[in-house]
């Protein structure tokens, strides 16, 4: 298993100490203390090259739930286990508890992140090679021309001219930003590629490309993905699995035809009823 | 002219120097990591030298001889005014002479002579913190630090690179000390950086309007962050030397004059003695 | 191993919906089913529209989840797999290389050509792309595809067309368990000839195939075992 959660919780504000009994499906505000109970208790697995959706409504948990995984966020409770980490004694270890050093290096490495905004996943201070580039000496690579090809061949691989490499990002529209998040992000081969609505704001067409270069790029390089969106036809184009979160809760699992076609839960049920 | 019996010895009372030696201290013992200090009033204006100085007047002791340099010069007013300062308030013997010298400060310029053991290096500094041009939040620059992440710097080295085909940081350039923390060695030319590495001398950095205070003690690995398939360039100065002394090996000075460019080193003490030895050399 | 193993055990299986959105009344899918089917044969389900015979297939396929009962998937090497209970990961993997799914309707790219689209399966199961993409210009003909057609998007085509591409991608790297949703509706004689023919060729290479057809000629010439599913009032 290449990600595992287990029980991972995140409360915003001085939590009670009974709020996830207190919360759950109905609402995510502890009525004892009115802490905000953002990822309530969440098991998950995902295995090598597989791709994971998240749907569920905004203030769901859904983007937390990936920055607790990315740990953009620190984590309340729960463990996580990630790439089949073990600790001296040959034991999975929980990647919360490894120096820091070493959880810098799964962030930098081993896992990527795609932000909906441009503006969080780049540098507009750097070129947009430059970005991919940051990406890459995370890896320490130190040598200049290992980089620049690197960057060069990811950069060819979003579909962009090569000339374009040392430009700035705000001289790009919004779809290429997009485009040159995916390639610093894949410029690391990491093995999860975690995107919080990747295509979320864009026009159409634009979106639909982008869909097709991440699923193409998924296909040929084979890491696991976690996908979060509200749009469930994003989802039903690059997911085998979903989950359904509500109030913070998962409440349903399965497989990504299953969920669209056969949803069990009423919040399911109801999300899919209310597809255009 | 301050009189020595009418001030504390060294200025600073025996609290501050205190202070200070302890931020030293640390300093040493974490080589290239920036440790604060409170930084106290001096009689001359923040950004004129109060860091260097106050790291001077807190380490020097009866038995030193002081030499003061700006941009390598022993004579310029800055230098002068400084060397008379810190005399008048400890009385310790000054000195132009790069090997007699016990304590040296210095802006901009490491001097030619190879310091050797038992001498100190004072350096003023205006920006101690070689992150601020990447990442400006502090909290993130102690992280980046603490886990070694230079990313954003090497990315500076990677855009130079790639669009001037070198390092455009013409001066401060940063070094890794002791394969670990990254540091700023005050604005000096890059011609000087080799001058750090494995040095028999102790360096002190001193940024009295940034309150900050690091070091790199003796013999201890400094090295430029470079590709390994891009050798670090320094300053060079093809077919000019010393008007003065005829040296090439040495930083030069640029001096624009009315007839044009002239170049003389940048080291006076070092100008200095190649003259004398030459001198010598006739009258023998 | 004989053709004359098992390929899929079904037993008992039953689905029924039950719609929250509408006050969580419940709707009945199919029950009582049960079936064998052996490697190298053709199962047809046949009976009344809104019996339940695509729910079969998707809860065969698991798009549907069963309500109850089992259908034992039997691997090459003597292992059974319960497709209704099994985990959703396993599910995937059988997908990648044993099960595959030949709807009624064409969900695919807008933006891929219909030889990209075909081509396709083959080249994930590393096929050489040149390779699979003579393969698959040489299947669309057969079909019945002017080449000129070829370059473009399946979105574009009739139909007929549509549902031959779709024919197409679903046998050319043939699944060791075909699901079928109506392969030869809307059409022509001409095609669903050659499609019947594809069929027992694909029995001779050992397939086995679950499907679906309205006309009860091309049970009676293509079907090994026929399975009537009634409508359950």
């Amino acid at each position: 298993m290449l990600l595992e959660l287990e029980a991972v919780s995140k409360i915003f504000g001085a939590s009670c100490g009974a709020c996830l009994d207190l919360t759950g499906e109905p609402g995510a505000i502890c009525p004892d203390c009115g802490s905000v109970v953002a990822v309530n208790r969440v098991n998950l697995k995902v295995a090598e090259g597989e791709v994971l959706g998240v749907v569920g409504e905004s203030g769901s948990g859904k983007s937390t739930l990936l920055q607790l995984i990315y740990q953009d966020q620190p984590v309340t409770a729960g463990r996580i286990f990630f790439n089949g980490i073990t600790n001296q004694e040959g034991k999975r270890q929980d990647i919360l508890t490894l120096p820091a050093t070493h959880k810098a290096r799964l962030r930098n490495r081993d896992m990527s992140m795609i932000y909906q905004n441009p503006h969080r996943g780049l540098n507009f201070n750097f070129s947009a090679g430059g970005n991919i580039a940051e990406k890459i000496l995370d890896t320490n690579e130190r040598s200049y021309d290992t980089i620049r090809s690197r960057a060069l061949h990811f950069f060819t691989k979003i579909e962009m001219p090569p000339t374009r490499l040392d430009d700035y990002p705000d001289a790009f529209s919004g779809g290429q930003q997009q485009r040159i998040q995916i390639a610093k992000a894949l410029s690391s081969s990491p093995r999860l590629l975690l995107l919080d609505e990747p295509t979320t704001g864009l026009d159409v067409s634009v979106q639909a490309r982008i869909l097709d270069l991440i699923k193409a790029l998924q296909r040929e390089m084979g890491f696991a993905m976690v996908v979060v969106s509200h749009d469930l036809g994003v989802i039903n184009h690059l997911t085998d699995l979903t989950l359904v979160m509500k109030s913070g809760c998962l409440v349903e699992y399965g497989l990504t035809d299953q969920i669209l076609e056969d949803p069990q839960h009423p919040y399911t049920q109801l999300l899919v009823s209310s597809k255009l | 002219m301050i009189r020595p019996s009418e001030v504390l010895f060294g200025f600073l009372d025996e609290d501050a120097k205190k202070e200070i030696r302890r931020a030293l201290l640390k300093a040493v013992a974490l080589p290239g990591y920036i440790v604060p200090f409170a930084s106290r009033e001096m009689p001359i204006a923040r950004g004129w030298g109060t860091g260097g100085l106050q790291v001077s007047l807190s380490i020097i002791t009866e038995k030193d001889t002081l030499k003061v340099i700006d941009q390598g010069c022993d004579g310029s007013v800055n230098a002068v005014n400084i060397r008379d300062f810190i005399s008048s308030v400890t009385g310790v013997p000054e000195t132009e002479d790069t090997t007699k010298a016990s304590i040296i400060q210095t802006r901009h310029r490491v001097p030619e002579h190879q310091l050797t053991e038992g001498q100190i290096i004072v350096y003023q500094v205006p920006y101690p913190e070689v992150l601020d041009s990447v990442e400006p939040d502090t909290a993130r620059q102690k992280e980046m630090h603490a886990n070694n992440d230079y990313a954003k710097l090497w990315v500076l080295l990677y855009e130079d690179t790639s669009q001037f085909g070198d390092s455009r940081m013409a001066s401060g350039y940063p070094v890794a000390v002791n394969d670990h923390y990254v540091m700023d060695p005050s604005p000096i030319p890059k011609f000087d950086i080799a001058k750090l590495n494995n040095s028999q001398a102790l360096h002190l950095f001193g940024a009295g309007r940034e309150k900050r205070i690091y070091a790199i003690p003796p013999y201890t690995k400094v090295a430029p962050l470079t590709f390994n398939d891009r050798p670090f360039q320094v300053e060079q100065f093809p077919g000019k030397a010393c008007e003065r002394c005829g040296c090439r090996d040495v930083f030069l000075d640029e001096v624009h004059l009315d007839d044009g460019v002239h170049y003389f080193c940048s080291d006076t003490f070092h100008c200095d003695t190649v003259l004398n030895t030459r001198g010598e050399g006739h009258a023998a | 191993m004989s053709t004359s193993a098992c390929k899929l055990k079904v037993r008992n299986l039953a689905k029924n919906f039950t719609l929250h959105t509408l006050g969580g009344v419940r709707v009945h899918g199919f029950s009582g089913i049960n079936f064998s089917l052996p490697k190298g044969q053709l199962l047809a389900l046949s009976g009344p529209s809104g019996a339940g015979k695509s729910s079969i297939l998707k809860t065969i396929f698991r798009s549907y989840l069963a309500s109850s009962g089992s259908a034992l998937f039997c691997r090459n090497d003597g292992s059974e797999v319960d497709l209704a209970t099994c985990s959703e990961s396993r599910i995937l993997d059988l997908r990648r290389r044993e099960i595959g799914f030949v709807t009624q309707f064409l969900k695919i790219l807008p933006r891929v050509s219909a030889l990209d689209t075909v081509a396709r399966p083959l080249v994930e199961i590393g096929v050489e792309e040149a390779e699979a993409k003579a393969r698959a210009e040489q299947m669309l003909r057969r079909l019945g595809i002017r080449p000129e057609l070829f370059a473009l998007s399946p979105l574009t085509f009739s139909g007929g067309e549509q549902q031959r591409v779709n024919i197409a991608r679903g046998i050319i790297a043939p699944k060791e368990l075909l699901l079928l949703d109506e392969p030869t509706a809307s059409l022509d004689a001409k095609s669903s000839n050659t499609v019947l023919d594809m069929l027992a060729e694909l029995k001779q290479q050992g397939i086995a195939m679950i499907a679906i057809f309205h006309d009860q000629n091309k049970i009676d010439r293509i079907a090994d075992i026929c399975v009537p599913v009634v409508r359950e009032q």
